[in-house]
């Protein structure tokens, strides 16, 4: 490879920082990076988007740029983009996707599958060229947020490695260059799969390669990098309970209080209380009782509510189901039901006499 | 078809009249007969651990060739952009270099060297364009930035005699400079005479 400079481009004008860049919030840093050395150098006169010759040779090891955005006030870095340059290098798009259609992170639920779809271009086939030209490492990692947790701070490199396979160039190779993979269900450890809080994340990553500079005749180690990566949030099915009508109970004159006991509502939910006449039957639509709890967050939620006053959505006495229901993208589902009967009609039992003088 | 859907079309045989309000009809009949998605009883903890030992049996990655070797997500990236800088500080303004990019700092200006509280980050122009009188740069090649050049004895005395901060900068933008890395001596090899 030649060690000359490499044209390189950043489109700052796309990015989140660099469009509070102009409101003076945030200052933009592009870190290059050379490998194996690390030596690093930091690009001067960014302009919001255009390109920059790179001012360091890129040789055979590669280099890493790094778009980083720094709060002016706070120096908080956020770090927005990374690419790998080098001499031989397959591009690799790798998009998650769901049932939910959320697309600010990639989310699904405990007991929901997702979707990894791969494409992997510029991979080699000939018989001399190097294996790191040939094939990419695709790797699944999944981390648990533990107990309660929500993934806010994380240390990522905690994360366990599930596998690691190659996405080849062979036209025998299993795993075709542009594939979806269906998971039918999340990886992430813990002892209650229902209750499971985390994260997968696919990256694929470059082989580790010896290269040698044409020039100098100089041997490069290059570390295998990372070419894409995306990860998708898992979090808990919900539970619920109906609590101050037990099953066949009878109720008299007046209903009783129900505290209903929400926990791990799926963001984005609407969960609300029906009626309806008869034993419980799975897929019934009933007359709401008006108390629902709509989520909008980007985080499973808690909630307890008391039901009280709601005799008008009984039409008549007998043999009624209370059911508690979510919806959420996956459809609805039912989180505790009971079935009771009802006898609201006051009876008066007496006798009219008159006295006849 | 559905027995609205036919409903539908002998209403339009009957007149075209009327199209619009039966394509309206049509629509919201549609909206009525589409129910809402199936219920059912949230999953257990039995169900999805039985799904997770079938998908482990037949996932989508159960037949591809298993890549060799360490975790490459472990090998350490450094650490974030701060981890990896110097700040320098002066009267309200700060920027960051990359770290072992500021090679001399006098004793005088230490507390420069560091991000002052309420500091307004700039980036190294800026900043230096604003600095000039205590900040000098030193243009380093990539040899000498890779530690396999000496910046050579008289800019190393310069340096340690100068009154300013140091910065080595490569086409004028701060770099990282390693230390110089001492070429392996070939063991001499040594001969023994023995005495006859």
């Amino acid at each position: 490879m030649k060690t000359t400079g490499l044209l390189f481009s950043i489109l700052l004008a796309i990015t989140p920082g660099a469009q509070a860049q102009t409101n003076g919030g945030y200052t933009n840093f592009i870190r290059q990076i050379q490998l194996p050395s690390g030596v690093e150098k930091d690009m001067t006169n960014l302009e919001a988007a255009g390109t920059q010759d790179s001012a360091l040779a890129i040789n055979p090891g590669g280099a890493r740029f790094e778009l980083h955005s720094v709060n002016t006030v706070t120096a908080t870095p956020y770090l927005l983009v990374s690419q790998y340059v080098a001499s031989y290098v397959p591009t690799v798009d790798l998009v998650i996707t769901s049932e939910d259609p959320y697309d600010i992170v990639p989310r699904t639920r405990a007991d929901r599958p997702f979707y990894v779809k791969t494409s992997v271009t510029g991979l080699l086939s000939g018989a001399t060229d190097p294996e790191a030209a040939k094939k990419v490492n695709f790797l699944r990692h999944v981390q648990s947020y533990g107990e309660g947790g929500t993934g806010v701070g994380i240390d990522t490199t905690q994360a366990t490695l599930l596998s690691q396979s190659y996405i080849e160039s062979s036209a025998v190779a299993p795993l075709p260059t542009v594939a979806t993979m269906t998971f039918a269900i999340n990886a992430v450890p813990g002892a209650d799969r229902a209750k499971i809080r985390g994260e997968e994340r696919f990256s694929v990553f470059s082989l580790a390669d010896e290269r040698i500079e044409e020039e100098s005749g100089q041997k490069y180690s290059a570390p295998a990098a990372q070419l894409a990566s995306q990860r998708i949030q898992i979090w808990p099915v919900a539970d619920g309970a109906l609590t101050g009508i037990t099953a066949g109970q009878l109720i008299r004159f007046k209903m009783p209080p129900v505290t209903v006991t929400l926990n791990d509502l799926y963001p984005d939910s609407h969960t609300y209380v029906q009626v309806y006449k008869g034993p419980a039957q799975l897929g019934m639509t009933g007359k709401k009782i008006p108390e629902s709890r709509i989520i909008m967050d980007s985080t499973p939620q808690d909630e307890v509510f008391t039901l009280t006053n709601y005799d008008s959505v009984f039409g008549e006495d007998g043999e009624w189901t209370m059911e508690l229901v979510t919806k959420t993208p996956f459809g609805l589902d039912r989180l505790a039901h009971v079935t009771f009967n009802l006898d609201l009609t006051l009876q008066m039992n007496g006798s009219v006499t008159t006295i006849d003088n | 078809m559905k027995p609205a859907e036919i409903q539908l079309l002998e209403a339009m045989k009957i007149s075209t009249m009327f199209l619009p309000l039966c394509w309206i009809a049509a629509l919201m009949m549609t909206a009525s007969l589409s129910a809402e998605p199936a219920m059912r009883d949230v999953a257990t903890h039995d169900q999805l651990s039985e799904r997770l030992r079938v998908a482990n049996n037949k996932g989508p990655l159960v037949d591809l060739k298993p890549a060799q070797g360490p975790d490459p997500t472990k090998a350490s990236t450094g650490g974030d952009l701060i981890s990896r800088s110097d700040f320098l500080s002066y009267v309200g303004r700060a920027t960051l270099v990359p770290k072992r990019a500021i090679l001399h700092i006098p004793a005088n200006m230490a507390d420069r060297i560091k991000l002052q509280p309420g500091s307004k980050i700039q980036n190294w122009a800026d900043f230096y364009a604003m600095n000039r009188s205590w900040i000098t740069t030193v243009e380093v090649s990539r040899a000498q930035a890779e530690g396999k050049e000496s910046l050579g004895e008289d800019l190393l005395k310069r340096i340690q005699k100068s009154t300013n901060v140091i910065v080595a900068t490569h086409s004028a933008g701060p770099i990282s400079v390693l230390p110089l890395k001492v070429p392996v001596q070939a063991p001499v090899a040594t001969t023994t005479t023995s005495k006859p």
